[in-house]
């Protein structure tokens, strides 16, 4: 046997002599490529893997909601706010993200969060709820306020939009781990990078089956084609993710891999966005941070891996079902659970939140404003990858209430909304000036045209404040009680044409005080008053209560045929509202770095823009509005304890519906019209102030200051008449002027003591007054 | 906590010590004028007639806004409120003055549980450098207490602090706009915006907040 080899082998001498050298100076070659090609490609594992692995969009949450004793807030809205953050309803609470809700008691483990101002402990505390308001809060030691982590409203997502969530893997709840090494790869800790075990195995069973069922490629290999490669299936690609698994498994820790693999790996589709990560999954499906997952959640989006688009426990509940129970046996078989736990964790539902609710489409219009603020002071591409995270003053319960109260609305118009009608609304802070909620139009789920932002329309009405206020800037002249004329009145306009303005009900009222023509929004004395005081003057009163405009000085003006957007009336009456200071309406209050720190605050400014006993009194004018004028009917909505003020807003023809209007705490303004400037027939108080009851209706302003600040003082002044008066009188009110300006008293009408020894002393007063006069 | 009880406690030695010893008011720098007990205590808005529940002292620190003369804010005591002396200027006069301030406050604008806490942090922040912060805890307490012209004082202070003389200006502006009836936070405000005036460059002004800032006195 040895010869006969021997022989063979000495006829093949020749053959491998002349093929070896090939053969060796061919592998040596390739040797040498495949070194490059390694080096290469170890290069490329080490520079991405190295750096920032991963453009973060920017996160976008709404305002932490504020717990203290006396904080304006039911328990019903408590528990809307607490279910929207993804808290679950317990016996009895025992980790974050747990409430337990009783009859005027709310037990809360609350989550903590990391805020500009300092961080927020997750605590365990108690509300108790009295009405519409906090009555008390305890928790350990002396709780006197507490704040819950704020609600995520949305991103800046890049074209390519990819959104994700950092983790980190300590960070992983329970059996997330143990659950994908189970699913995906059994011998993830034993291998180097590639499994020929696996390999082995998925290409038995793939034989058996007839094709391909179960992938050889280790979890290595997995986040390698994600995060290097492209998707497509070459035996070259798979060569080049096996080198590159080993690299990887050369340079990094399976802890590091593992951490990048929670977080690269596609776990869904949501419209444009494609959600990556377990940490943004947690939050998509069931609105919880991923470390408070439980097995029956972690073993569904373990199971997602496999396809996200086939298990959309969304859109597949049962086949998700299936194969959720299907991870929890195999942790079972691999003894990581026991057999209990496996059943407990099978009998649990899905618990999958109905739709993602910080989905980017939550909240169009506001998100819309954040992002044009937004982009006047980053770079798109900034708010796309750096993963900052933009703090604002949304407010989602009254978010929800103003779209409820467009809804409502709409519901009562019925008919006579038709549906080319269209809505906005605006509610900010009525003394800071931060945006509260948006309603962009008629549905709030809608993004395109943003009409609180974009829609310019005549303001009608709206603008009279402006023209009274001017007047009552000259207190010599004007207080709230000065007669002025309503009655027909004529005056040229542009080419030689003639203007002669109508009240609404077609009559004029003859002399009228002040204050009822403005309440009464009587349109002849509203002209007749800014003609006198001047059309220029009243132009810039607009521009100082806020509002850049470039109409053009026609009397025209003062019936409000010049157009603003809702949001710039908005910061025309938040001028109003804030006792004379205008603010910039803000909506971001500040922006955190992705690893928390302070990047940039939008501090509260304020300027001086009138002053504030003059302001008192248009606020009063205001209340009368509210209370006895055009805006009443608001109050068959609102109780009539409530201190209002408002104005309502009709334009020619009845094209547009308008209202603007404040409480103590909150602005709000409406609008009802058409995109195609069409007629409504609806006035300002018939349909945007029915928009306007409603939401107030439901957010329970505070009533109005009655506090005079320095330079007013209230009178005794005849209703009817408007003359000084004495208490004793019938049909006697008090009034407030600017101080120096109001009106002497005048005689009491009957005696409300037996007055004669009071009489007696005051006629010796007069006595030595006349004798120093003398 | 303990530490802050203690401190609470040393305060409200210290100041019940001081009273005694000088004759019931605190020496303020700006202007040299003195501010009594009195007067803070409207400041705080709070009635004087309320009664002492003595036996818990620890709750009811009041943080209360003193200017100096520096445009600073280093003159800020805190006491138990309820158990400062009252008797430091001969009851009679300050009574009238405080009622006439805290009658008219709305619920709004007692300084109570949160808007104390927040200002106490702020002071925290502010001490350790931190004045992004401080403006934030006191623009957090706007929210809650939005007519507190205390709050609006520290938040024109922080302003003073951060260079924007301007802004600070107009916060102690409006800050005023909610201070009637409240004569020594008038004088306070008035200070701030003498201090922010001179600060922008204009001493005449300055010096007629100056008038201001006695006249309210």
């Amino acid at each position: 046997m040895g010869r006969k080899r021997g022989k063979r082998a000495a006829r093949k001498v020749g053959f491998w002599r002349r093929w070896s050298g090939l053969l060796w100076k061919l592998a040596l070659v390739g040797l040498v490529l495949l070194a490059a090609l390694t080096i290469y490609l170890d290069a490329v594992v080490q520079e991405k893997f190295s750096g920032k692995r991963w453009a973060v969009p920017a996160k976008v949450f709404a305002r932490p909601l504020e717990l203290y004793a006396g904080q304006k807030l039911s328990r019903d809205d408590f528990i809307t706010e607490l279910s929207a953050l993804g808290y679950r309803s317990v016996n009895s609470i025992s980790q974050p993200g747990q409430m337990s809700a009783a009859s005027g008691r709310v037990d809360v483990y609350t989550r903590g969060f990391q805020s500009f101002e300092g961080s927020e402990p997750a605590q365990r505390i108690s509300v108790r709820f009295n009405g519409q308001q906090v009555s008390g809060l305890s928790g350990s030691g002396d709780l006197v306020m507490a704040r819950l982590e704020p609600l995520m409203i949305g991103g800046i997502y890049p074209a390519h939009n990819e959104d994700r969530i950092l983790v980190r893997l300590d960070q992983a709840p329970a059996y997330l781990v143990e659950a994908l090494v189970a699913v995906e790869d059994r011998e993830y800790f034993q291998h180097f990078g590639v499994s020929p075990k696996g390999i082995a195995r998925a290409a038995y069973v793939n034989l058996v089956a007839g094709g391909v069922v179960q992938g050889g490629s280790t979890l290595t290999q997995q986040l390698v084609k994600n995060f290097y490669l492209n998707s497509d299936r070459s035996l070259i690609r798979k060569g080049t993710e096996a080198i590159m698994a080993v690299l990887l498994e050369l340079h990094y820790s399976k802890e590091e891999i593992l951490e990048a693999y929670l977080n690269e790996v596609f776990l869904g589709q949501d419209g444009r966005r494609a959600v990556h990560g377990f940490g943004l999954a947690s939050q998509y499906y069931f609105a919880q941070p991923l470390h408070e997952l439980e097995l029956h959640q972690v073993a569904l989006l373990v199971g997602m891996v496999k396809g996200p688009s086939l298990y959309n426990p969304r859109r597949q509940p049962e086949r998700v079902k299936k194969r959720r129970d299907l991870v929890i046996q195999m942790l079972e078989e691999q003894g990581v659970i026991t057999s209990e736990q496996a059943q407990a964790a099978i009998e649990r539902p899905l618990d999958v939140t109905v739709r993602g609710s910080m989905a980017d489409t939550s909240y169009p219009a506001f998100m819309d404003l954040i992002k044009r603020q937004l982009r006047e002071d980053y770079k798109d591409e900034d708010l796309t990858s750096e993963g900052l995270r933009i703090f604002t003053s949304f407010d989602p319960l009254l978010q929800l209430k103003a779209e409820k109260a467009v809804e409502t609305a709409f519901k009562r118009l019925g008919e006579r909304a038709g549906s080319e009608m269209e809505a906005a609304m605006v509610v900010t802070g009525a003394q800071t000036g931060e945006v509260l909620a948006l309603v962009g139009g008629r549905n709030p789920r809608f993004s395109g045209f943003n009409r609180a932002l974009d829609a310019a329309r005549p303001i009608g009405s709206l603008v009279k404040p402006a023209v009274f206020l001017t007047a009552l800037e000259q207190p010599q002249r004007y207080s709230l009680i000065t007669p002025v004329d309503d009655s027909p009145i004529t005056l040229p306009a542009e080419r030689g044409k003639t203007w002669s303005p109508q009240n609404y009900s077609r009559e004029s009222h003859g002399l009228v005080p002040l204050h009822e023509a403005l309440s009464r929004s009587y349109n002849q004395a509203t002209v007749r008053l800014g003609v006198d005081i001047g059309v220029d003057k009243v132009l810039n009163t607009v521009e100082r209560m806020g509002v850049r405009h470039r109409w053009p000085a026609y009397p025209a003006m003062l019936l409000g045929s010049g157009a603003m957007t809702p949001l710039q009336v908005t910061d025309m009456y938040q001028t109003l509202a804030s006792g004379g200071f205008n603010t910039p309406l803000r909506a971001i209050r500040h922006v955190l770095t992705a690893d928390g720190e302070q990047l940039r605050r939008y501090p509260f400014e304020i300027e001086q823009r009138f002053d504030s006993a003059t302001i008192y009194l248009m606020q009063e004018g205001l209340s009368r509005v509210m209370a006895e004028g055009t805006g009443r009917s608001a109050y068959n909505q609102i109780p009539s304890s409530i201190r209002l003020a408002g104005k309502t807003g009709t334009t020619n023809d009845l094209r547009d519906s308008w209202f603007a209007g404040f409480s103590d705490d909150l602005l709000a303004v409406s609008w009802l019209g058409r995109d195609d400037n069409g007629q409504t027939r609806l006035t300002g108080a018939t349909g945007a102030l029915q928009v306007w009851s409603a939401f107030m209706a439901q957010a329970h302003p505070r009533s109005l200051s009655e506090v005079p600040p320095e330079g007013i003082v209230y009178a005794w002044v005849d209703r009817l008449t408007g003359e000084g008066s004495d208490p004793s009188c019938p049909d006697t009110v008090q009034a407030p002027f600017r101080e120096g300006y109001q009106p002497l008293p005048g005689p009491g009408c009957r005696p409300l003591i037996d007055t004669e020894p009071v009489k007696e002393g005051a006629g010796r007063v007069m006595d030595v007054i006349r004798g120093w006069l003398q | 906590m303990d530490t802050k009880r203690i401190g609470l406690l040393v305060g409200c030695m210290m100041v019940l010590a001081g009273c005694a010893g000088s004759g019931g008011s605190i020496p303020v720098v700006d202007s040299g004028r003195p501010v009594s007990n009195e007067d803070m205590q409207s400041g705080a808005g709070i009635p004087t007639q309320t009664p002492a529940p003595a036996q818990q002292p620890e709750d009811s620190g009041v943080v209360v806004l003193v200017p100096d003369g520096e445009g600073g804010s280093s003159a800020i005591e805190s006491y138990p409120l309820d158990s400062a002396p009252v008797s430091s200027q001969p009851s009679g006069s300050a009574p009238t003055s405080s009622g006439s301030g805290s009658g008219n406050l709305q619920d709004d604008e007692q300084l109570d549980g949160p808007v104390l806490a927040l200002l106490t942090s702020a002071r925290q922040q502010e001490s350790s450098g931190d004045l992004n912060s401080a403006s934030a805890s006191l623009e957090r307490a706007l929210r809650i207490a939005p007519r507190e012209p205390q709050v609006l004082y520290r938040l024109a202070q922080v302003r003073l602090d951060q260079g924007d003389a301007a802004q600070a200006e107009q916060l102690a502006r409006r800050g005023l706009s909610y201070a009637a009836g409240r004569p020594a936070l008038q004088a306070g405000l008035w200070g701030l915006v003498a201090d922010a005036r001179e600060r922008q460059g204009d001493a005449e002004g300055a010096a007629q907040a100056r008038q201001r800032a006695k006249v309210s006195l």
